[in-house]
């Protein structure tokens, strides 16, 4: 029996973090910046003329434009919310460029093999899989040497989709997985049919935004009776400066299919801070079940609260038919501020969400987020498990709605919500919104707000680690059970994450 | 920043409506002041946060809506032997009442007192109102203090044990009650206060305690029972090092019960308990409990716990709040609202919040709300007890967690004894 | 006493038929014990005899002394004197085990055209009763099974029935989960019951509960019927040759 086995800290926690700690060090280690890379910019400034130069670049059809310019002629009568537990600068909405691509995606690449040797750079410095660097370049019999488990790849550089891979097996299967401005030329069907329906244009200020100026994003259509062969994966990167990125992304389960989408963001170090506002739809039909994950690691700001992604994102999946699942899990350990709902419409009977959150705010950054969890239709189930670690100055808030209407009868809602402080100068916060009006539904709400138990802490450093790890040990062990929620491969990943993110929080 | 023109309407309406008292100079200056800070907030309004679940509009209307007048029980609360003032439609009951005189006890009912130029509630009246503005407003609170016709002003010098009480009685069916109440507990003394009967067809009533260094303040409460009455009520409390509050409701029946309970623990090692039953029969009871707890001291320990038992159309409302401010460490916090949906078209609507700015604490907080365990009602009734009873059996098992929040046993025996007689009467 | 004739029941949420036609009579002061392996229906029996929610009686009769149990609230049949002891007794945060038991005891009374016991009366005749069956004071202030181990879910049980005084009792596989004292001391307080107006049927996988109460007929029952009877000596054929042999025979 290891020295480990014995210790009483949070179950769960194992060789694997310490050594993922270990292995990991410096800072924020995606902050580099390719300022070489060429770009195209529109002007500064968003006005209808942006929204139409927007829509032409991506070559869209009449209708699309129209679409945008409606957002946008309602974005201009909306004003900023300020509900959050956020404080943030105003920001200039005049002074952002809202659309910037790679000069050398002027031209569309017509194969994988055309795309700008840079931009793989980029993503592989990114730590993207190799394999789907191989891919993406372009070299021949890359594929037959995969693993089994296969990974396609969405990449977004700053506006601008540049390259998905695995294309022609997805295709085999009937996946679609294309970028949205190809979904939208190719696709419009499907786009139309589906395109604001779960988040509308009329949503809140950054969610209509986004519909007016959105430039790049991913689609899927998982179609009837089809598992997606391989997990789907978006890598969003900004890269440009003073650049808003405003992505937009779609995906269909059609009846009684399955995918697991995963999305990882990073952005360079700059002084001055830059936006993120994105939105994403998720439509689920019957028996149809999505797995949403994020690793949200834009950067955060440096420790004294410079620059750093403002994050405003709006999420939400509509379980439409009935027995359809919904699962998001999110790892947001980045961003200076972050604002974000990832919520379910439990509108077909049977249907369940889930919603897996660990939040990690340090230094200065500021977290708002939760989920809402709006039951529907009649046994709707839902899970709620967040872990907020605040440390720093940094204020962490969890926000959530659980509303069980009329209708919904016999539905369950069980939300576990933790919160944990490291230092005494920063915040956690609890806002849960619980409204039940159907006596046959249960609901349930747990949280607990409390500081790293010293007592596991001396008891992991009178085993030889040093303070920071002992943290980030317990601090894993917190957060165990959403890690598990997650693909393997990002657990790895989001679990050296939560160490990096610790990083100067003690002594 | 300029009102929104509904609420400008709104408060102009009812403020011109409004007379504000005489008094000796200091009155009168905390009336025109907290008249002031009404009109700057304006009344509030459905679409404000912190009415985000129940509309004031009844309260904030310029006249009461009349409610029927319902014969009250008396003989809650008599047991204890207190020193009991009388309040009929608001207005003081001299010879229904007991002297005003007691050991360690300083009484005085503000009508006549609040005309002293001198008097030792003039460093509270208004006072603790106005801290507990910020960061939330409260606006029929200003009012109250603006416009309080009378109320009772109690200071504790050290122990006393007869509790006071305060009996609320109604003949009319359509009038205001604006009452305001001040409590001094001096260090190391002790006193409790109960409150008991519908007042009016709309009571406000605000309570600002003070207490001092090791005192201690109980405070025990039965709202009126009269269906159609409506009642917002506001307790202030400030209190010290060492020191106890303990302050427990229970409510049966009523159209619209608001209960706003703001408690700050400035001193270390204090304790704060707030504790509410209640029990709603009936489309269109609204009971709300609005609850902010502030910790701005060393090792304070706060308890909220609310259970509510709800049918027939009956809405329940939680919001509560625990805040610990930076520095105050080793808070222990402990929050739970509870409610029991009896049918299918009652409400449960909540938002326990908890905002924490100090790391060596360990808060808490739970909500849960579903119907009645079946599991449990057929073992009682495969015990050959009716589905009656046991529903009342077990309904009473689910508000008795609040009920121990009273620290006196005979009171709380009092209060269960009559709940349990009313559920006989009223359930099935 | 017990009368049960053609009784078949089926579950309420699915088409699912659990008893496909039990015929089973207790005559007064008799035990009867019905055995049979997971599954065959024995629980069903003791649920629907006392009157659990979620099946469907779909053909036959229930009587006790004449009386329809199937058309009584399950109060009701607690009043005609029926008592279930139930296998996993349910926990109620609360409500006190004294309050509980007086509560019935009272209600019981009550319905029999009684007068209440007064308090004095009924603390002693608890104390006395809980005594022989070991239990202590502590255990009747705390709320009904709330933290109780095993064992001691059973013993309250017990006291229960001696307290209500019935005249058919059910046990629901008491043995489950008692260790060889526990099964004692509750067989104990079962036999101390026994008398010439009470009769019992005991509900059991193994045979162990029936050496500490003897009954006079066994009964073994499989796939929802009543498939044998006979004396004791069944019960220990059970025993040593498991019930494979009886259940190939009833093929």
């Amino acid at each position: 029996m290891t020295a480990l086995d014995q210790v009483e800290v949070k179950e769960g926690v194992d060789q694997e973090t310490v050594d993922a700690v270990a292995q990991l060090s410096g800072a924020y280690k995606y902050g580099w910046n390719d300022d070489d890379i060429e770009m195209d910019y529109a002007p500064k400034g968003v006005n209808p003329d942006i929204v139409s130069l927007i829509s032409s670049k991506n070559e869209e059809p009449q209708w699309m434009l129209d679409w945008r310019q409606a957002a946008f002629t309602r974005w201009e009568g909306m004003s900023v919310p300020n509900w959050a537990m956020l404080k943030v600068a105003d920001i200039d909405f005049q002074d952002l460029y809202y659309y910037a691509r790679p000069k050398s995606m002027e031209v569309k690449p017509k194969s994988l093999d055309e795309v700008d040797p840079k931009l793989l750079e980029t993503y592989k410095k990114l730590g993207i899989p190799l394999k789907e660097q191989a891919i993406l370049a372009g070299v021949e019999g890359a594929e037959n040497d995969l693993p089994e488990r296969k990974v396609a790849v969405d990449a977004v550089f700053d506006s601008v989709s540049v390259g998905t891979t695995f294309q022609a097996e997805l295709k085999k299967a009937g996946v679609i997985f294309c970028s949205i401005s190809e979904a939208i030329r190719e696709h419009p069907e499907l786009v139309k049919k589906y395109l604001g329906t779960v988040v509308p244009p009329s949503d809140n200020f950054y969610a209509t935004l986004n519909s007016a100026v959105f430039s790049d994003g991913s689609f899927v259509y998982v179609p009837p009776g089809v598992r997606c062969p391989m997990e789907l994966s978006t890598y969003f990167r900004i890269n440009a400066e003073n650049t808003g990125q405003f992505e937009r992304t779609l995906i269909i389960a059609d009846k009684g299919s399955y995918v697991s989408y995963l999305e990882g963001c990073t952005a360079p170090k700059r002084d001055v801070a830059q936006l993120h506002a994105a939105v994403v739809e998720i439509i689920i039909e019957e028996d149809a079940e999505v797995k949403y994950s994020t690793v949200q690691n834009w950067y955060p700001g440096d420790e004294e609260g410079k620059g750093g992604i403002y994050n405003f994102v709006t999420k939400r999946a509509d379980c439409r038919g009935a027995r359809s699942k919904v699962m998001w899990t999110q790892v947001e350990t980045g961003s200076a501020v972050t604002w974000k709902y990832p919520s379910c419409i439990l509108r077909g009977d049977d249907s369940q969400g889930e919603f897996y959150s660990i939040a990690i705010a340090n230094n200065y950054q500021q977290a708002d987020t939760g989920t809402k969890m709006v039951h529907l239709g009649k046994r709707t189930k839902s899970r709620i498990v967040s872990k907020g670690i605040s440390a720093g100055r940094a204020q962490n808030t969890y926000r959530g709605l659980v509303s069980m209407h009329p209708k919904a009868k016999e539905s369950r809602n069980y939300t576990q919500c933790d919160s944990l402080l490291i230092g005494s100068q920063c915040g956690a916060h609890t806002v849960p919104y619980i409204e039940v009006k159907n006596n046959s539904s249960r609901v349930e709400h747990e949280a607990t707000t409390s500081k790293v138990d010293d007592d596991q802490l001396f008891y992991c450093r009178s085993r030889g680690m040093d303070e920071e790890e002992a943290v980030a040990l317990v601090v894993n062990g917190f957060c165990k059970e959403v890690l598990q929620a997650l693909p393997m491969e990002f657990a790895m990943e989001a679990q050296a994450l939560v160490a990096i993110s610790l990083e100067g929080s003690v002594g | 920043m300029a009102l929104p023109q509904f609420k400008q309407d709104a408060t102009d309406a009812r403020l011109d409506a409004v007379t504000v008292p005489e008094g000796a100079a200091w009155l009168t200056q905390a009336r025109k002041d907290a008249m002031t800070r009404t009109a700057t907030m304006g009344l509030p309004h459905r679409r404000d946060e912190y009415w985000k679940y129940t509309d004031p509009a009844t309260l904030v209307a310029v006249d009461a809506p009349a409610a029927e007048v319902l014969d009250d029980d008396d003989a809650i609360f008599s047991d204890a032997k207190p020193l009991t003032l009388v309040f009929v439609d608001g207005v003081f009951d001299a010879a229904a009442s007991d002297d005003l005189t007691g050991e360690n006890l300083d009484i005085a009912r503000l009508a006549e007192a609040g005309a002293q130029d001198i008097h030792w509630a003039k460093d509270i009246y208004g006072v603790l109102e106005l801290a507990g503005q910020n960061p939330v407003q409260r606006p029929l609170a200003s009012l109250n203090t603006a416009t309080a016709t009378d109320g009772v002003l109690i200071r504790a010098t050290g122990p006393v044990d007869r509790p006071v009480c305060l009996r609320y009685r109604r003949k009319e069916s359509g009038t205001d009650a604006v009452l305001h109440h001040v409590v001094r507990v001096e260090p190391g003394a002790k006193v409790t206060l109960l409150e008991t009967g519908s007042a009016a067809a709309r009571l406000s009533t605000v309570t600002e305690v003070s207490v001092a260094d090791g005192g201690e303040f109980h405070h025990v409460r039965q709202q009126g029972r009269d269906h159609g009455r409506r009642m917002n009520t506001h307790t202030f409390a400030r209190i010290g090092e060492g020191s106890v509050f303990k302050s427990f409701t229970l409510s049966l029946n009523g159209v619209l019960t608001r209960n706003d309970c703001v408690i700050e623990m400035l001193g270390d090692d204090a304790v704060a308990h707030v504790a509410g039953a209640c029990v709603g029969d009936g489309d269109g009871f609204h009971h709300d409990d609005t609850v902010f707890i502030t910790h701005d001291a060393l090792r304070g320990e706060s308890r909220q716990v609310f259970k509510k038992v709800l049918r027939n159309g009956a809405v329940g409302v939680f919001q509560g709040k625990i805040l610990v401010k930076e520095g105050a460490q080793k808070t222990d916090g402990y929050q739970i609202s509870q409610s029991l949906l009896l049918d299918d078209d009652s409400q449960f609507l909540a938002k326990p919040e908890l905002e924490i700015y100090a790391d060596d604490v360990a808060c808490s907080h739970g909500s849960t709300s579903g119907a009645i365990s079946e599991e449990a009602l057929f073992y009682l009734r495969s015990r050959g007890v009716s589905e009656k009873a046991a529903t009342n059996l077990l309904t009473l098992a689910f508000l008795a967690e609040a009920l121990e929040e009273i620290a006196d046993e005979g009171l709380a025996e009092d209060l269960r004894d009559r709940l349990a007689g009313w559920l006989d009467r009223h359930a099935g | 006493m017990l009368e049960i004739k053609g009784l078949k029941v089926d579950l309420e949420e699915e088409e699912k038929s659990i008893l496909k036609g039990v015929d089973l009579t207790v005559g007064a002061g008799e035990v009867h014990a019905i055995m049979g392996p997971n599954g065959s229906g024995k629980s069903t029996l003791s649920y629907v005899l006392s009157g659990k929610d979620g099946y469907e009686v779909t053909a036959g009769s229930a009587t006790l002394d004449g009386a329809d149990l199937l058309d009584m609230e399950p109060e009701e049949r607690a009043a005609a004197g029926l008592f279930l002891a139930f296998q996993y007794p349910v926990e109620i945060p609360g409500v006190g085990n004294m309050t509980f038991l007086r509560t019935a005891v009272n209600a019981q009374r009550k319905a029999r055209g009684q007068d209440e016991l007064s308090a004095g009366d009924f603390l002693k005749e608890v104390r006395a009763r809980a005594k022989d069956l070991k239990i202590d004071a502590e255990m009747l202030k705390r709320p009904v099974n709330v933290g109780f181990s095993g064992g001691e879910k059973k013993r309250n049980e017990i006291l229960q029935m001696a307290m209500l005084e019935p005249k058919m009792c059910i046990l629901d596989e008491t043995d489950s989960g008692l260790d060889v004292d526990a099964m004692k001391l509750v067989s104990e307080g079962v036999n101390a019951l026994r008398s010439e107006g009470r009769s019992f049927l005991v509900i059991t996988h193994y045979q162990r509960l029936l050496d500490h109460i003897k009954p006079d007929v066994v009964h073994i029952m499989s796939n929802g019927r009543i498939i044998k009877t006979g004396g004791p000596d069944l019960a220990l054929e059970v025993e040593n040759n498991g019930y494979a042999d009886l259940l190939a025979e009833a093929e």
